[in-house]
């Protein structure tokens, strides 16, 4: 690994690959990192001038301040908080679950089970049908119809059922031996075995729930129940395209808008460094394993 | 873990040493090296019917002790709980998985928001092909997830090759990092920073073209522009995150294959050539062959950033059909274009799994 940078001939071309590669990535990086810090500076700018500069011309908290005392702010940050805490722990309870389960090679009915979840991944009934059995449900308008649907997640429950196949067997079995109910087992043995894996799920479960608008568009038509993503969307939208101009939403600066974009999208850009090492590994396991 | 076992080609000796935490799944990644050539298929196969062993295992308590009725009834009784707790995820893949695949019979029937279904038998789907606007985003569809796909894919291997030739180990991590970190950002707030940075009054570009005497552009709601802005979101959002999969597949290459090939006289581009890419062949084409299977789902992203001036490019199937039948409120009709939909994917995914069998031996199904 410690391969000095040197110019000798024979490995000229190889440092001088090396350093442009280096100042490659360094570009790509600038370029995906720009926009974002761009936004923040500007959303930290109460001059209303933003120019080219990445440094704001009156630094003020201001915008963040009145994000964070509007009501029409606070209420969709609440039902984000809401649905991203509750969808979490009901998803992850049903992945492991499911997973769990699937992982009992010889229980009686395994393969129906593994197929019944399968299928899911292969046909799904649709867009309309969806909404009319949500209509059905009398979910309209509850935020149970953006939590539930939600919740049970295939691909998270494969990616956890690959990581509780590197449980070693035996200690299931010893734990069997000493009198644990299946349950105990779940608890005690394979859920705290399993930390990185509930940490990678849980995450991925997190930004889903937080980043998720769709459901929110779909079934719920009380803008009070609207979460951050939807009303970001509204707003910046309604004061970009001129000619679709609401006049039933908010008007903000932009500064103000800056700061929304800010504060939607730093949960998950602070959450994800920390659980870095472990989704890297969930997604190669899911990738390899399906 | 990845950095260090990545040391091995720059001549160290192959370590079987890797960090304490996470030993677990570390050591199922690492220590096997040729995971990513030989296990996908029987993994994917696993789903069917067990892996090897406990196939082997099940043979021989077969053989051991005759299955009879009561002994099924036995087993049953001990995995007694294990019903008890597939409980919820049979009862929420019921609800919301398996009764919307009862409502695609509305594709055939003509159904609004005041009237009953009423059957018509084909005639939805008939109508679809006469439908310019249909076809419209059916074309629009393949071309933007066409392209997406293809410049994916490719972009992706590329950065991949590249973040694998970088020697320091924090310099590395913190470039995936910072490519990673878009993918965790929503369609929403993408769409919103594309907005505002491309703003043509106050847009951190259009200032920039001001200083070259530039009249401000609308991007977002050109025709013209919409198209290569949507590709780049893309790439922007999702490069990092699709490197993950190759940078494994490149960690699993054996050592030992560079040091032959150097010492047969092959230079960089020749080990990439002759090592690095055959090495990862299956990893891309399982990959691609995924993606490929999906290419008619492009949805969310484009929900974000359309708007009504660049409809003509920017209309996919899914739009389409939230427009038509939510908004509009033609159930039937857009139940059938979804319908249409879900087979296509259903049959390119089936396809996909013939070619995996055909090229590999085993299927990813």
């Amino acid at each position: 690994m410690q391969e000095k940078f040197n110019f000798k001939k024979g490995n000229r071309g190889r440092t001088i690959f090396r350093i442009a590669n280096v100042v490659f990535l360094t570009i790509v990086m600038v370029i995906m990192i720009m926009p974002i810090l761009k936004i923040i500076s500007d959303s930290l700018d109460g001059s209303g001038q933003y120019g080219m500069t990445l440094i704001p011309h009156q630094a003020t908290l201001a915008a963040y301040e009145k994000v964070f005392t509007s009501r029409e702010l606070l209420l969709p940050l609440g039902v984000s908080f809401f649905t991203t805490v509750i969808g979490t722990v009901l998803g992850l309870l049903l992945a492991t679950l499911g997973a769990y389960v699937l992982i009992q090679k010889d229980m009686p009915g395994n393969k129906f089970m593994v197929w019944f979840v399968f299928i899911t991944m292969l046909f799904h009934g649709g867009l309309v049908p969806s909404y009319l059995l949500i209509k059905d449900l009398h979910l309209m308008n509850s935020l149970w119809a953006i939590i539930l649907p939600l919740s049970l997640n295939v691909y998270n429950m494969i990616l956890m059922r690959s990581f509780f196949e590197t449980i070693p067997a035996s200690l299931m079995e010893a734990a069997e031996i000493d009198g644990c109910t299946p349950v105990a087992i779940f608890t005690r043995v394979v859920l705290p075995l399993s930390k990185p894996a509930l940490a990678s799920v849980g995450l991925f479960y997190a930004v889903g729930y937080w980043n998720h608008f769709f459901n929110f568009v779909m079934y719920i038509t009380d803008t009070h129940k609207y979460n951050f993503q939807v009303m970001l969307r509204q707003i910046i939208l309604d004061s970009t395209d001129m000619a679709n101009k609401n006049s039933g939403t908010l008007v903000l600066s932009r500064t103000i808008e800056n700061a929304v974009v800010v504060v939607s999208m730093l949960p998950p850009i602070l959450l994800y460094p920390f659980c870095q090492k472990y989704f890297v590994q969930g997604v190669t396991l899911g990738a390899v394993k399906g | 873990m990845a950095a260090e076992k990545n040391l091995n080609r720059h001549g160290a000796l192959p370590k079987v040493t890797h960090s304490g935490e996470n030993s677990l799944f570390g050591s199922f990644l690492f220590f096997d090296n040729n995971w990513h050539n030989a296990d996908y298929g029987k993994d994917f196969g696993s789903l069917k019917v067990g892996n090897d062993l406990s196939n082997n295992i099940n043979t021989l308590r077969k053989l051991e002790m005759p299955v009879s009725k009561n002994d099924l009834k036995k087993r049953i009784y001990k995995y007694r709980y294990f019903y008890l707790m597939f409980l919820p995820v049979f009862a929420m893949l019921t609800v919301f998985n398996y009764i919307p695949m009862l409502g695609i019979r509305f594709a055939f029937t003509k159904y609004g928001p005041f009237a009953s279904p009423r059957y018509i038998g084909w005639a939805n789907f008939a109508d679809l092909f006469r439908n310019p606007r249909f076809m419209s985003a059916f074309g629009n569809t393949l071309f933007l997830s066409l392209i997406n796909l293809a410049l994916g894919t490719v972009v992706a291997i590329l950065f991949a090759l590249l973040l694998n030739e970088l020697c320091n180990k924090y310099f590395k991590s913190f470039v995936q990092t910072v490519l990673y970190l878009p993918h965790f950002i929503s369609w929403i707030v993408v769409a919103s920073i594309f907005y505002l940075i491309l703003s043509p009054s106050d847009g951190f570009i259009n200032n920039i073209l001001g200083l070259f005497g530039q009249k401000p552009i609308y991007f977002m709601v050109s025709p013209k522009w919409w198209t290569p802005i949507f590709i780049f979101a893309n790439r922007w959002k999702d490069t990092g995150w699709s490197t993950i999969i190759y940078l494994a597949a490149l960690c699993g290459i054996n050592a030992e294959l560079y040091e032959a090939a150097a010492m047969d006289g092959a230079g960089r581009l020749k080990q990439i050539w002759h090592v690095t890419l055959p090495g990862i062949a299956n990893t891309i084409l399982v990959v691609f062959i995924l993606n490929l299977s999906g290419v008619l789902n492009i949805f969310e992203s484009v929900f974000a950033m359309q708007n009504p001036m660049v409809v003509d490019v920017a209309e996919v199937i899914e739009t389409y059909v939230y427009k038509v039948g939510l908004l509009n409120s033609d159930y039937g009709y857009s139940t059938a274009v979804g319908l249409f939909k879900s087979l296509i994917t259903l049959g390119l995914v089936l396809m996909a799994n013939q070619i995996s069998k055909r090229v590999k031996g085993v299927g990813i199904i």
